[in-house]
């Protein structure tokens, strides 16, 4: 009697070692895993996410490399990267050139560091928590990262009425994939630290899929016909925050930019 | 020249129809007597709070000086209305400072053309009962007085950017709170529920709050935000949000870090939410004070409000203010020397 | 100047709320109240931008230069709740505005008042599609 209790433990262990196996995703791509159902039947994308890669750096694959600032020596230096990009962004040979000039004065031009709204996709990947809030009609995304909100509009969808730092998305389910169709982009934000830019054409599709209980595959296709040849597509993995009550704190940052962007404007002018 | 004053008649005209019909307004003293109307649930079980709102108003904070009850009567309240709605949309008179400003009727910004919830109070504060604030404490005098001497220490409104209020520099407006108050405009918001969370978006700063509502611990004392860190649970069928760990700097009509900010949302009918907030903060006040405003149903969406970014004009202030530094530098300097 | 208009709104605010004044009080310091103008020009760009928009206005010059000047307008929040959209405002609309010009000397003015080149005030009287008050539920 007992041994056959120990086969059937063994056996349902193996099963369930399968199936933790199936749900972590392979190589970026997602298994058929089947996330919760919210109440109206969907993908349950609710809760606080947050991606683990290098890219907030530099999207592309890229070597360590020193900072842009003496003083912060190696707590500022640029950690290597795969980088999240399929291959090298098709830039335009003018575009090229842009880019260079963009890392080249990036301490003057990088929209992150004067508290600007970060724009799709960067502020998925920026090295912070973000929130996603769904109900059917909106799924409510909030970064940390200057309190960057995106309304993601799951019905009535209708054009940009004017552009904007974080586009106007609308969105739709396909299967167990959200799909998200950005546009009417001000040409303002950047895609990371290194310079990777876009032109108000800018046209971003994402794919957000969940893979596991904690774990979404992002996918999004980037399309500007101003910048790049053709377009491009970048994917990573995001993570579930699981500490018990993870949370969003505030990170109003305009405080910790105004000297740099006013300073000199000041009766005694700042250091 | 287009007549600003008959437009502000026509609409004026639009709201005593729209208020008198309405037979009066939303009070705490008539919700009860109001017909039984029942809140829809959102999915999960959740009163429905979810839309677009509006919490404009014309009614001040504190009860005005020679007004001695607590409700004006729907006629006296129409008149009070009509009154600032013609003064907002008066010509302004060339050459004075307020027409040193782009016109807000033209932009749609004007109270006037703001969706309004009926409201016969005369103040919004509720408790105490004369409308008013209640004293200050010995520690929020001698805050008051602090503070104040600290900004005559900084020097004039334009000699740095941090002389200037939270509001014009986009971090912090009346909009946001906590307690969320209407400005001149686009006092609008976004509700947005979902298992274990209340979503408010605020039109201005496009600011976020999320409120947990699973019972979760307050944050500890040592973290302090300008919105502070706030808390929600449904008492039947009203939100209360709980709100502590606020910073110095957001002193709310004075308050202090200590503050701890009552909200209560119900929604008394399908276009109506009722606002009511309760002020806890022995360092200022001798005792907690409350207000209320109804918030009325509006139209979205609610366009990026993305005012740090596009704040030329405090550039340009301090430009302009730097440009009559020099201007009077050179001046000065062209003088024969005594 | 503060007390002046200080002054001015207290009197406003007998029985009710007077809308808030901090706003004001940064316009007449960004713009000078000394320098009134009337432009004409065509419009180049509307930014339709927080926490103002900016008019981009050529501003045809005596001698036929062509001056480019920014002028500042409202939120366009409200106005997109009207179904107003960046398409609304062709580029090479004629405008004449009436306003003050900023403190610092640049080609920068507040727009107190944008009327058409036929005389009608921009975005009242059917000039954007809902106009004032259509968005009352």
């Amino acid at each position: 009697m007992r041994h056959c209790l120990t086969r059937a433990l063994l056996a349902s262990a193996g099963v369930a070692a399968v199936l933790s196996l199936a749900a972590v995703p392979a190589g970026g791509q997602a298994r058929s895993y089947r996330a919760p159902r919210t109440t109206d039947g969907k993908p349950n994308l609710n809760g606080i996410w947050q991606a683990l890669t290098e890219a907030h750096w530099d999207i592309e694959a890229h070597s360590a490399a020193p900072g842009a600032v003496l003083e912060l020596g190696a707590s500022n230096a640029i950690p290597g990267g795969l980088g999240i990009v399929e291959g090298q962004i098709p830039y335009t040979p003018q575009a090229l050139a842009q880019k260079k000039e963009n890392f080249a004065n990036r301490l003057k031009l990088d929209p992150e560091i004067r508290c600007y709204l970060p724009g799709v996709p960067r502020a998925v990947y920026m090295p912070y928590p973000f929130q996603v809030i769904q109900t059917p009609t909106h799924i409510m995304v909030v970064h940390t990262f200057a309190r960057a909100v995106r309304t993601i509009y799951m019905s009535d969808h209708k054009e940009a009425p004017a552009d904007s730092w974080m586009g106007w998305s609308n969105g739709r389910w396909d299967g167990e994939t959200l799909v998200v169709d950005s546009t009417g982009f001000l040409d303002s934000t950047w895609f990371d630290r290194a310079g990777n830019f876009h032109s108000d054409a800018l046209h971003v599709v994402e794919r957000f899929t969940a893979t596991s209980p904690d774990h979404l595959a992002y996918e999004a296709t980037i399309e500007d016909p101003k910048v790049f040849t053709r377009p491009w597509k970048i994917s990573l993995p995001l993570y579930r925050r699981t500490e018990r009550n993870a949370q969003l704190l505030e990170f109003n940052c305009i405080p910790f930019a105004e000297d740099l962007i006013y300073g000199h404007l000041r009766k005694e002018p700042a250091r | 020249m287009f007549n600003r004053l008959l437009l502000s008649t026509v609409l004026g005209g639009v709201l005593v129809a729209a208020f008198v019909a309405a037979g009066g307004g939303v009070s705490q003293a008539q919700t009860s007597q109001a017909k039984k109307w029942t809140v829809p649930r959102t999915p999960d079980g959740q009163p429905d709070l979810q839309g677009f709102w509006n919490n404009t108003t014309y009614t001040p904070l504190q009860r005005p000086t020679g007004v001695n009850k607590e409700f004006y009567t729907a006629e006296e309240a129409v008149e009070m209305i009509n009154k600032a709605a013609a003064a907002e949309a008066e010509q302004t008179v060339p050459g004075t400072v307020e027409d040193v400003h782009y016109d807000f009727t033209q932009f749609g910004l004007d109270r006037s053309q703001a969706p309004l919830a009926q409201n016969l109070r005369t103040s919004l504060i509720v408790d105490p009962a004369d409308g008013k604030l209640p004293p200050l404490t010995d520690e929020g005098r001698r805050r008051q007085t602090a503070r104040a001497e600290a900004r005559k220490r900084a020097g004039g409104p334009t000699d740095a950017v941090q002389n200037q209020s939270l509001s014009v520099r986009c971090i912090l407006m009346d909009r946001n709170g906590p307690p969320m108050l209407a400005g001149a405009y686009n006092n609008n918001y976004q509700i947005v529920q979902a298992p274990g969370y209340v979503m408010i978006l605020v039109e201005m700063l496009h600011g976020p709050r999320i409120i947990p509502i699973d019972g979760r611990a307050q944050l500890p004392p040592a973290i302090r935000q300008l919105e502070g860190s706030s808390r929600g649970r449904w008492e039947g069928d009203t939100l209360v949000v709980e709100t502590t760990n606020f910073t110095d700097a957001t002193g709310f009509q004075g308050s202090s870090e200590n503050m701890r900010l009552t909200e209560r949302f119900t929604r008394v009918d399908a276009d109506t939410i009722l606002y009511r907030f309760t002020v806890d903060d022995p360092s200022t006040w001798t005792r907690p004070w409350s207000a209320e405003v109804p918030w009325r149903k509006a139209v979205g969406p609610l366009f990026e409000h993305a005012c740090h970014e596009g704040n030329y004009g405090l550039y340009n202030t301090l430009a302009g203010a730097r440009a009559q530094d020099k201007r009077e530098a050179e001046a000065s300097a062209s003088k024969p020397s005594k | 100047m503060r007390t002046t208009f200080a002054a001015a709104i207290a009197g406003a605010a007998i029985l009710f709320a007077a809308a808030p004044t901090r706003a004001h009080h940064a316009f007449s310091a960004e713009f000078d109240i000394s320098k009134p103008l009337k432009l004409q020009g065509t419009l180049r760009k509307w930014e339709m931008i927080n926490p103002h928009s900016w008019f981009h206005v050529d501003v045809k010059m005596p001698d036929g230069t062509v001056v480019p000047w920014l002028i500042e307008g409202g939120s366009p929040n409200q106005l997109i709740r009207l179904g107003v959209t960046k398409n609304t405002l062709a580029v090479g609309t004629e405008f004449i505005i009436e306003g003050y010009q900023a403190r610092d000397g640049t080609n920068k003015a507040v727009g107190r008042n944008f009327q058409f080149a036929d005389g009608r005030t921009l975005f009242l009287g059917g000039s954007a599609p809902g106009a004032a008050g259509a968005d009352k539920p």
